[in-house]
């Protein structure tokens, strides 16, 4: 979708500033009322989503251009789309999320595009991978683990790691874990091992929205060729890719698919996989944006122009996003008190790392995941617990940083693991 | 674009980080279609836009104003038009680095608040304490500072809190020629709790009726009345965000909608209400605009059918009401009370705790959360009318201002919501007046609406003169103090007065509020002579 479709969109913005802050019959206190890291951290309007519909609308008016600085404004955003779901709570007719992903691609069609970005590209058309790591080294993070390789035959389940399980080793013990522990249950796990490729979603995000068609088509023929139903990853970014930016653009993966959690959390009830040893903790838990509210599926079928006669069926509200599943598997597991924080759900606060906004600021993804880790605190969890490797690689910096030992990050499937018995994970 | 001096000398007041004059920056200050008066949703364009974080910043901006003989305008939360510039030449001091609430004093019962804590924030951070504030019906997004200081608002729960400009005490004030002034009681280092002494009492000059819309300067603490909460000194855990709200309703809470077979008995009602002293919240319900809200597109093929018509309009003379108590006996009191009003003033009520959505509905009118859906129709709205006087007077209104409104429905101009007066309810129990508001929905990118939503205000103008309805909203657009001063005791002379002795440079942009008194002079001197009828002429000074 071009910024110029988007008119009526940014048109239509009344400057209310509701963007900015969680939906307000979910705000609690003063401190954690707050919604948008990007407007929160360098507080000019132009910063929250409300403020870049002006910019686009500016641009598109002809007052203004793009130029390096507003690019980077732009780029100052993990695009977790919490401002989406808080101008929904009153608007119809404005899908704010998809005025940033264009005005994105709007910066890299006339040349405003980031270095650290371009390497990430550069990346992908090269190595199949966002992290800079060579395309040969990709399944080795299943090095011993005996899984199906579906170059080689045939498997019910796909396991799709993604690039940053893949390749980030201090995550890798997790990404391990979760395979096995599918395994153990007795399925039929397969995994691409080096064939693996990105999803394509990050590039869509950061602008280069045509690469993603590639990596979507070679996604489709491997789950394909695998002969898998299911398609399950671990990975929050791949997942909204698959329900979210696939379908929104045509494409189709022709296969179920799961996140992890959703996938265990249906184990679980059905009784394959049973939880029992007492893990006494407490813990709180950090919906990942793209698993949450924007892992909501996307909702077709809707071709009209005017969106305020769009049926409220298909508007992208966030709130049939990945919240339960996870919740569900923590609540089966004895011994675990789950201590919620303020923002939750579709409202929550973004871990930081999304949008490459950790490749190209990392500064501000430690901000953002700082603050996040302060509302962990304040629930007197022993354990933040999430459910994307992009979230935990962030927290866990973020948390190095501070020298807060009295918190832990962990991943569900980590504490699943242990209460069936597993030790891996270094856990009491 | 200022000058490179200029801008050096703000930078160096606030650091570079806290000012720019990108352009696609300082534009993110000039879009502001709510409530605007003009064609366009761009307002003029700041020159640059700065953020001070103390009360020593704001003056150090204010007196760079002088010293390069700038116009400068603040706003808190910045929401609508008159947040902005009102002509070019004019810094931006957005006011959302000062976010604090600097106390709360729970036996007092008042807080001291910076002008970016908005609503919501306080009222939960008051609800803990037992305590709770007044919410001014645009929602919980606005700045309580500046409703309280500065503009003119009434919540669902002004029957309980009041409205604007009952709740500001001790302010602290920054003057546009940069001097510090504080009013009330920490105008002598007396803390906080009076707005009236023993320090000076400038609180009439300050905001008056409908704010000075930062005519006046720059509003950097304030300390805003807390009421009693009779519920749980909590948060309740509600799930949801709007409609979707789920949770529990204290037994001693409740909504009802109360019917009246006509405006007589409506405003009948209300009086009773308000002498009896019971509520918690008293508004003008409108059954076509809270179905329009709730459900726009079905609304449309609704109104298309003349039964429902017909049945709509029957319930037009409705309002919101609640109760909330602090203890069983209290709450039968009170709903006992309620019965005997109705049954004299032929009135009837559905009590909403037994529908599906009484938690939402409840929630949502507590913390003011409802009356932003008024974009969900057409993407926009405005209001007018909204006299705050004795309640007959303010059904008056009511019922002009629907006769009219229905006219620019038929045009098209607005969405059809049956023409119901929607918004305004009772101050303060037996004081027994209020405001009575009418809004109008519409699709700003619509051209039917362009034109006509203008004429519908001028309309609206003209029938508060012709009908006597006393000053409202529709008289508070652009330069209309020309149009009402005259005809109102010359209040636009004080006022223009109290403008030049405040800003002797005349820096604090006026462009909402009234320009100095010599400016005023030569301009009603300048349009008498060009425009006799236009401009009705005004006693000498």
């Amino acid at each position: 979708m071009v910024l110029q479709d988007l008119m009526p969109d940014m048109n239509g913005c009344s400057r209310c500033s509701n963007c900015k802050w969680v939906p307000h019959l979910q705000v609690k206190s003063w401190r954690f009322a707050k919604v948008c890291p990007s407007v929160d951290r360098y507080n000019f309007h132009a910063y929250s989503g409300g403020g870049k519909m002006i910019i686009g609308n500016s641009v598109l008016s002809d007052r203004s251009t793009l130029n390096d600085t507003i690019a980077q404004i732009v780029y100052r955003c993990q695009l977790c789309g919490a401002c989406q779901v808080s101008c929904q709570v009153y608007r119809d007719d404005i899908d704010l999320a998809d005025v940033l992903l264009s005005l994105r691609s709007s910066c890299v069609e006339q040349g405003f595009v980031l270095p650290e970005h371009l390497d990430m590209i550069e990346s992908m058309k090269r190595e199949d991978n966002t992290m800079y790591m060579k395309k040969a080294d990709r399944g080795k993070w299943a090095d011993g683990l005996d899984l199906t390789d579906i170059n080689q035959s045939k498997a019910e389940v796909l396991f799709h790691a993604g690039c940053r399980y893949s390749y980030d080793e201090d995550l890798r013990s997790i990404v391990r874990g979760q395979a096995m522990l599918l395994k153990e249950t007795g399925l039929d796990i397969g995994i691409a091992g080096m064939d693996e490729a990105c999803c394509g979603g990050r590039a869509f995000e950061i602008g280069y929205q045509g690469e993603m068609k590639n990596y979507a088509e070679d996604m489709a023929s491997r789950v394909k060729a695998s002969g898998a139903h299911t398609l399950v990853t671990p990975c929050s970014d791949c997942y909204y890719t698959f329900k979210y930016l696939y379908p929104k653009n045509g494409l189709d993966l022709g296969v179920k698919v799961l996140h992890i959690t959703e996938y265990v959390d249906q184990l679980i009830k059905s009784g394959r996989m049973r939880p029992t040893k007492e893990i006494p903790l407490k813990v709180t838990y950090h919906d990942p944006c793209h698993l949450g509210r924007r892992g909501e599926i996307y909702k077709s079928g809707w071709y009209g122009t005017n969106k305020l006669e769009r049926p409220i069926r298909f508007k992208q509200t966030g709130k049939m996003g990945i919240f339960d599943p996870p919740r569900d598997i923590i609540k089966a597991i004895p011994g675990i008190e789950l201590r919620e924080m303020e923002r939750i759900r579709e409202y929550s606060w973004c871990c930081g790392a999304g949008g490459g906004v950790l490749e190209c600021e990392p500064d501000f993804a430690a901000w953002t995941a700082k603050e996040r880790l302060e509302e962990a605190r304040a629930t007197g969890a022993q354990a933040l617990v999430t459910a994307c490797p992009w979230c935990e690689r962030v927290f866990k910096d973020a948390l190095a940083e501070t020298g807060d030992t009295s918190l832990k990050v962990m991943d569900v499937m980590e504490l699943v693991s242990i209460s069936q018995g597993g030790t891996s994970y270094g856990v009491e | 674009m200022v000058s490179n001096d200029v801008y050096r000398a703000l930078e160096d007041a606030l650091g570079p980080e806290n000012v720019s004059q990108e352009l696609g920056v300082i534009d993110g200050y000039s879009w502001q279609p709510a409530l605007n008066l003009g064609y366009d949703a761009w307002c003029p364009r700041p020159e640059a836009v700065v953020m001070p974080q103390t009360t020593e910043e704001v003056q150090a901006v204010v007196r760079v104003c002088n010293r390069f003989g700038l116009k400068f305008k603040a706003f808190s939360t910045g929401w609508a038009s008159w947040g902005s510039p009102g002509g070019p030449g004019v810094i931006q001091i957005d006011l959302r680095r000062m976010n604090r609430i600097i106390e709360i004093d729970e036996k007092n019962m008042f807080a001291v608040v910076e002008p970016y804590v908005c609503g919501s924030q306080m009222q939960s951070e008051a609800m803990k304490r037992g305590l709770n504030t007044h919410l001014i019906g645009a929602g919980p997004n606005c700045s309580q500072l500046a409703n309280a200081t500065s503009g003119w608002g009434y919540g669902w729960t002004g029957l309980y809190t009041g409205f604007s400009g009952r709740n500001p005490m001790g302010v602290e004030w920054v003057l546009p020629d940069g001097e510090i002034l504080k009013i009330g009681a920490p105008g002598t280092n007396a803390q906080w709790f009076s707005g009236d002494g023993p320090g000076p009492s400038l609180r009439g000059i300050m905001r008056g009726w409908g704010g000075a819309q930062g005519g006046l300067g720059i509003f950097t603490k304030c300390a805003i009345k807390l009421y009693s909460w009779p519920g749980d000194a909590r948060e309740p855990h509600l799930k949801g965000t709007l409609t979707d709200i789920k949770g529990e309703v204290p037994a001693t809470h409740k909504i009802y909608f109360l019917f009246s077979p006509s405006y007589e008995r409506f405003a009948d009602l209300a009086y009773a209400i308000g002498n009896a002293e019971i509520g918690y919240i008293h508004c003008k319900g409108a059954v076509g605009a809270m179905f329009g809200l709730l459900a726009p597109r079905a609304m449309k093929k609704l109104m298309a059918n003349p039964v429902v018509r017909a049945i709509t309009k029957a319930f037009q003379h409705m309002t919101l009401f609640a109760l909330a108590c602090h203890t069983p006996r209290e709450f039968a009191y009170q709903e006992k009370v309620l019965r005997r009003i109705l049954d004299q003033t032929e009135s009837v009520m559905i009590d909403s705790s037994v529908l599906p959505f009484h938690a939402a509905f409840w929630w949502g009118t507590h913390r003011s959360i409802f009356p932003a859906m008024a974009f969900r129709p057409g993407g926009d709205f405005l209001t007018s009318m909204g006299s705050n006087e004795a309640y007959d007077c303010s059904v008056k209104n009511a019922i002009e201002s629907e006769k009219l409104k229905r006219e620019y429905i038929d045009k098209g101009v607005f969405f059809e919501d049956m023409a119901d007066c929607t918004w305004g309810g009772i101050y303060e129990g037996t004081s027994n007046w209020g405001h009575m508001e009418q809004i109008g929905m519409f699709d700003r990118r619509g051209k039917q609406s362009q034109q006509g939503r203008f004429d519908y205000l001028d309309d609206t103008m003209k029938l508060t003169i012709d009908k006597s309805l006393a000053f409202g909203l529709s008289c508070l657009g652009f330069d209309l103090w020309k149009v009402f001063g005259p005809r109102m005791f010359n209040y636009h002379l004080w006022q223009s007065k109290i403008k030049q002795a405040f800003d002797p440079n005349n820096l604090a942009d006026a462009s909402f509020y009234i320009p100095p008194y010599d400016q005023v002079c030569a301009d009603a001197a300048d349009g008498a002579e060009k425009d006799k009828d236009a401009m009705p002429a005004s006693p000498a000074p």
